[in-house]
C-alpha cells in the first residue's frame, strides 16, 4: 500500500494525463465542441466495443488476426534465425546473400503481396507468408549481426579448449548470438502486427484490419475507434509484453536496442 | 564478388523465364522488366508516379520532423511533459500506422492530406522516441561539466545538450524517412489512385507483370537509396559519434 502511493505520487502526471483527456474529450463531444460524427464520446465507443464483443464479431476477428500473426513469425521466425545463423556463421554466405538482402529488406512487405500470391496459393496462405517477410529479414539480419559481434577471443579461448562443431555452437555462438536474436524475434512480431493489419485491409474480409476497413466503409465510426484500440491494445501486449519476457528468460541481458535508443 | 549472388539469381530467373520452366507471365524474363523500366522512365509514367510518391514522402518528412524532434528534445529535458506525453506514444507506437487512414480520411476527406499525415505520423513517433532517448542517454557528467563551466538555460542546451542528442535525432530521423516510405506506399497500395505503390496494385490487378516489377524495382531502389545513402551521410557528418547508423 504504501508502495503504490508513493508510485502514485511519483507518476501522478502519467497517470492523471489520459483521464483529463478522456474527460475532456467526452465534455467536448458532448457539447458539440468535437464533431460527435467524426469524434464519438468515450463513453459510446465503449458502449459499442462491449456490443462488439457481447455478440462474438469481435472474438472472431481478433482470433483470426492473431492466428495469421502466429503463424506468419513461426514461419519467419524459424527461417530467419536459421537462415541468420548460417549467414553469420559461414563468411561467403553471409557475404553473398547480403546484398539481396539490402535491396529487398527496405520494400514495404504489402507491395510483395502479389508476388507471394503468384507462388503460393492465393488466399490464406498467401496473406500469412506475405505477413512473415519483413519479420523474416529482421530476425535474419539481428542473428547475423548477433553471430558477428560476438568476440573472437571469446571463439578462439573455446576452440583452445577443445570446442569443436555442435559444441562450439551450442555452448558459444548461439548463447552469444542470443540477445540478438531475441531482438529480432521481439521487432519481428511487431512488424508481423503492422503487415498482418495491412494485408487484412488489402485482401480479406475477416481479422482486425477488415473489420476496421469495413466500419469505415459504412461509417461505423464508433466501431472504428472501438477495433483501433484493440489492435493498439494488441501492439502493446505484443511488443512491452515481449520486453518483460525477456527481461525474466534472460535477466543478464541487457536489451541493446534499447540501449541504442 | 559480392554483387555476384544477385547477379548469379537474375540471370538464373532470366533463364528458367525464357525456358518457361517458370511461368513467364508471372515471372517475365529480368530483361523485359528491364526494357519497361527504361521505356517508363522515357515515354510512360514511371517518372511522374516516382515524383508524386517522392513529392508525398517529402511533405510527410516534413510534417513530422519538425515537430518530432522538438517534442522529443521538450520530453527529454521537462520531466512533466515526459509524464504527461508518454503514455500515448508507448499506445501509438507499435500501432500500425495504416489504422489511422480511415480516421484520417473521415476528418479530412480522401485525398493528399489524409495520405501524407498517415505517412508523416508513422515517421513522427519514431523520431520524438529516437530524439527523447538521445536526450535521455547522454552522459551525465557531461551535464555536470557544462553546468560547472556555468552554462545555463539556452546555452547549456545549444552547447551541451543538443549536441549530445544529434546522433540519435539522426538515427530517429533516418528510421523515421523510412518508415514514411513504407507507410506511405501502403497507403497508396489501399488508397491511393497515384504513386508507385498504386502501380504496382494496379498492375497486379491487370496482370500486367513486368510492369508490376518495375514499379517494384523503384520502390527498392528508393529504399535502398534512403537507408544506405542516409547512413553514409550520418556517418560523414557526425565523425565524432562511434555506433550510429546500427540497429
Amino acid at each position: 500500500m504504501r508502495a503504490m502511493s508513493h508510485w502514485l505520487r511519483e507518476h501522478w502526471i502519467a497517470v492523471g494525463s489520459p483521464i483529463v483527456l478522456f474527460i475532456a474529450w467526452e465534455w467536448a463531444s458532448a457539447t458539440g465542441l468535437l464533431r460527435e460524427a467524426f469524434f464519438p464520446r468515450p463513453s459510446t465507443i465503449v458502449i459499442h466495443l462491449r456490443h462488439l464483443a457481447a455478440d462474438g464479431t469481435l472474438w472472431d476477428h481478433a482470433a483470426m488476426t492473431l492466428v495469421r500473426i502466429g503463424w506468419a513469425f513461426a514461419l519467419a521466425a524459424v527461417l530467419g534465425v536459421g537462415i541468420g545463423l548460417a549467414m553469420g556463421l559461414w563468411r561467403q554466405l553471409g557475404e553473398g546473400l547480403d546484398p539481396v538482402f539490402a535491396v529487398i529488406y527496405p520494400i514495404p512487405s504489402i507491395l510483395f503481396l502479389p508476388l507471394v500470391s503468384f507462388l503460393v496459393p492465393p488466399g490464406e496462405i498467401a496473406l500469412v507468408v506475405t505477413t512473415a517477410v519483413t519479420s523474416f529479414f529482421l530476425i535474419a539480419f539481428t542473428t547475423t549481426h548477433g553471430v558477428r559481434q560476438i568476440d573472437r577471443l571469446v571463439v578462439e579461448a573455446a576452440v583452445h579448449y577443445g570446442a569443436r562443431g555442435w559444441r562450439l555452437f551450442a555452448t558459444v555462438l548461439l548463447p552469444g548470438a542470443l540477445p540478438f536474436i531475441f531482438i529480432g524475434l521481439r521487432l519481428g512480431l511487431g512488424f508481423a502486427l503492422i503487415v498482418v493489419v495491412a494485408v487484412e485491409i488489402v485482401s480479406t474480409s475477416r481479422g482486425l484490419g477488415a473489420l476496421l476497413w469495413l466500419s469505415w466503409q459504412i461509417l461505423k465510426v464508433e466501431d472504428m475507434y472501438a477495433t483501433f484500440f484493440v489492435i493498439a491494445l494488441l501492439g502493446a501486449v505484443l511488443s512491452y509484453g515481449l520486453a518483460a519476457l525477456r527481461t525474466r528468460l534472460l535477466p543478464w541481458v541487457q536489451d541493446v536496442a534499447e540501449r541504442a535508443g | 564478388m559480392s554483387l555476384a549472388v544477385p547477379a548469379v539469381l537474375l540471370v538464373l530467373w532470366e533463364i528458367c523465364s525464357r525456358h518457361a520452366i517458370v511461368s513467364p507471365r508471372y515471372f517475365p524474363p529480368p530483361t523485359t522488366v528491364g526494357w519497361v523500366l527504361v521505356d517508363g522512365f522515357a515515354a510512360g509514367d514511371l517518372g511522374t508516379q516516382s515524383l508524386v510518391t517522392l513529392t508525398r514522402l517529402g511533405f510527410a518528412f516534413a510534417t513530422a520532423a519538425v515537430p518530432g524532434v522538438l517534442l522529443g528534445l521538450l520530453m527529454g529535458m521537462a520531466r512533466p511533459v515526459r509524464d504527461a506525453v508518454e503514455p500515448y506514444i508507448a499506445f501509438i507506437f507499435p500501432v500500425p500506422k495504416i489504422t489511422l487512414l480511415p480516421f484520417l480520411t473521415i476528418i479530412l476527406g480522401v485525398g493528399e492530406p489524409a495520405f501524407v499525415l498517415t505517412g508523416a505520423t508513422s515517421a513522427f513517433f519514431q523520431i520524438v522516441i529516437s530524439t527523447l532517448g538521445g536526450v535521455q542517454t547522454m552522459d551525465p557528467r557531461l551535464l555536470e561539466v557544462g553546468r560547472n563551466y556555468g552554462a545555463r538555460g539556452a546555452r547549456l542546451f545549444w552547447k551541451v545538450i543538443l549536441p549530445a542528442a544529434l546522433p540519435a535525432i539522426f538515427t530517429g530521423l533516418r528510421l523515421g524517412l523510412g518508415l514514411a516510405l513504407v507507410a506511405l506506399v501502403a497507403v497508396e497500395f489501399i488508397a491511393a489512385k497515384s504513386g508507385l505503390g498504386h502501380l504496382v496494385y494496379r498492375h497486379w490487378q491487370m496482370l500486367s507483370t513486368p510492369e508490376m516489377y518495375a514499379a517494384f524495382a523503384i520502390v527498392g531502389a528508393l529504399g535502398l537509396l534512403l537507408t544506405r545513402g542516409l547512413r553514409a551521410v550520418q556517418a560523414r557528418v557526425l565523425t565524432w559519434q562511434e555506433e550510429i547508423g546500427r540497429l
